[in-house]
């Protein structure tokens, strides 16, 4: 688990991060969601020491962090940021076995852990454990980068922006194998982004930080719900508020206890009300049947109902 | 690679044939009374310029990278613009005139020689160790730090490496360089290809003086040609 502790950063006279107060529970991915300058990246890199609070203390797993000497510290916690930083003249191997060769693993076993993370990853071994960094595309650089910070297993993973750069497509890929990936782990992941599609798609908590305070947080449906404050409202968009709570909240607790009609179009019932809407958009439809799974015992789903807790 | 091996072998065997041209030299020269030199082997002339000027580019690598590594971190970021005066200062003053001014302190012979060539071929090399340090991606150094690198790490295992390419080209200057300005050496008593210039000139012995500049500068072409070669045969290799 992190804690910030009334964690305050200053550069001169201006404080970029402003006495935050912030858990992480084990296991889960907060995402620090900001604008660029909201100092959610400050905030992150004080978990590894690349930034030293001027106030306040962090703590992993209730140790102050400060009690560490950094390169320890780092090598027990996974990093990943935005521009990769993949060592250019390093194979792919080579740079997945960074931290690994820093603690001294044998070769062997060094071998074993790449083709297994590159695995992990969804990168063929064979295929790229030998390529240098610039015959990557972004996103297998990226993946390679996130192989990289798996590479000795950290129970910590920090993650600045990692996805920023790619293209939509690639982008949300990459989100959803990230989710998988965690639910393999459970690795504890702080998530930096300014992309709140992204902050909704991946979190379990969102913190929203605003000139280096924390403004707001919590689950993605508490945050969004109505009655949020301002700087929540601005950062989503006052006009699209309504879209993103909606992909907050799970298609099957509206969805009312009665048989579908054999043609309707069919949502799973892990599907957000937002994917339920866009499907009813696109299919030009106001009903949509929702076949049982697990405890859900299935129901069909109507756009009177949908349209409420928008 | 074959056409620098021919020309190797080329001058060494120019070398050799010199001191046996007597017949070409008079001909060429035929006022002069002895046109060919043959005081000291052109063989141990060569050995000497070599010693001196690689001796010279070896110490002005280790001062000019020493430089450049203290010039992109921590304290010395703020004296670079001093170092690189100091040491641009240092280059722009003549060889020649290092050597006169260093001769009451060192006496003849190679140390004054040393001093100048030092002096000239440890700015491209400083020079060099710094574009090539800066030229590392921020976001590199930052993954390194990240991953846990300490900071003698970081510059032995990543930046060096990076940097190598551009600390190459800047050290192939300094020792072509230095080879090539070794020869005013000669005028402080240290022996090497310019001796024959230097004697040449005191009496007046034009036929000297253009076998030691000969020699000299088809060293220099040669030591030039042989560390392009070599260096880009290093970076695929």
């Amino acid at each position: 688990m992190i804690r910030f502790e009334g964690v305050t950063r200053r550069y001169g006279d201006r404080a970029v991060v402003d006495r935050v107060t912030l858990d992480v529970p084990d296991g889960s991915i907060c995402v620090l969601l900001g604008e660029s300058g909201s100092g959610k990246s400050t905030l992150m890199r004080m978990v590894n020491r690349l930034v030293e609070p001027s106030a306040g203390r962090v703590l992993v797993n209730g140790r102050d962090v400060t009690a560490t000497d950094p390169e320890t510290l780092r090598r027990g916690i996974g990093y990943v940021i935005q521009s990769v930083g993949l060592f250019p003249h390093w194979r792919v191997a080579e740079n997945v076995a960074t931290v690994p060769r820093l603690l001294g693993w044998e070769a062997a076993r060094i071998a074993t852990r790449v083709d297994e993370l590159l695995a992990l990853v969804g990168l063929e071994p064979g295929r790229f454990r030998d390529r240098f960094p610039h015959e990557l595309s972004g996103g297998q650089a990226q993946r390679v980068g996130l192989a990289r910070a798996l590479a000795a297993d950290p129970p910590l993973l920090l993650m600045d922006e990692p996805f920023s750069a790619l293209d939509p497509g690639t982008r949300r890929g990459l989100q959803a194998e990230l989710r998988t990936i965690h639910a393999e782990t459970g690795k504890t992941i702080l998530f930096v982004t300014h992309d709140v599609e992204e902050a909704l798609a991946l979190a379990d908590t969102v913190a929203v930080l605003e000139e280096g305070r924390l403004a707001a947080r919590g689950r993605p449906a508490e945050l969004l719900e109505r009655g949020t404050g301002a700087p929540v409202r601005r950062l989503f968009g006052e006009e699209s508020l309504a879209f993103h709570r909606l992909a907050t909240l799970p298609a099957s607790t509206i969805a009312r206890p009665e048989d579908a009609a054999g043609d309707l179009p069919i949502l799973p019932a892990e599907a957000s009300l937002k994917q339920a809407l866009m499907l009813m958009l696109s299919e030009g439809s106001d009903r949509l049947a929702v076949p049982p799974t697990g405890e859900f015992p299935g129901g069909t789903l109507y756009w009177a109902d949908l349209v409420r807790p928008a | 690679m074959m056409a620098l091996l021919a020309q190797v072998a080329a001058f060494l065997a120019a070398l050799w044939a010199a001191p046996h041209l007597g017949a070409l030299w008079h001909a060429l020269f035929p006022a002069l009374a002895r046109p060919t030199w043959d005081s000291q082997s052109w063989f141990t002339l060569l050995g000497e310029h070599l010693l001196l000027s690689l001796g010279a580019a070896l110490i002005a690598a280790a001062i000019g990278l020493g430089a450049g590594i203290f010039a992109t971190r921590g304290a010395g970021r703020a004296l670079r613009p001093l170092l690189d005066a100091v040491f641009a200062l240092a280059q722009a003053i003549p060889p020649v005139a290092v050597i006169a001014l260093a001769l009451p302190l060192l006496g003849f012979g190679a140390a004054p020689t040393l001093l100048a060539l030092v002096l000239y071929a440890a700015l491209p090399v400083m020079r060099s160790a710094v574009a090539g340090l800066d030229a590392v991606p921020p976001a590199v150094l930052d993954a390194a730090r990240g991953t846990g690198m300490g900071r003698a790490g970081i510059l032995a295992r990543v930046e060096l490496p990076l940097a190598l390419p551009v600390i190459q080209a800047g050290l192939r200057v300094a020792v072509v360089l230095s080879i090539a300005t070794t020869a005013v050496g000669a005028v402080a008593g240290a022996s090497c290809l310019g001796t024959p210039i230097v004697v040449g000139l005191a009496n007046g012995n034009t036929a000297w003086v253009l076998q030691g500049a000969l020699f000299t500068a088809w060293l220099a072409l040669i030591a030039d040609r042989a560390l392009r070669l070599g260096l880009r045969h290093g970076a695929r290799g």
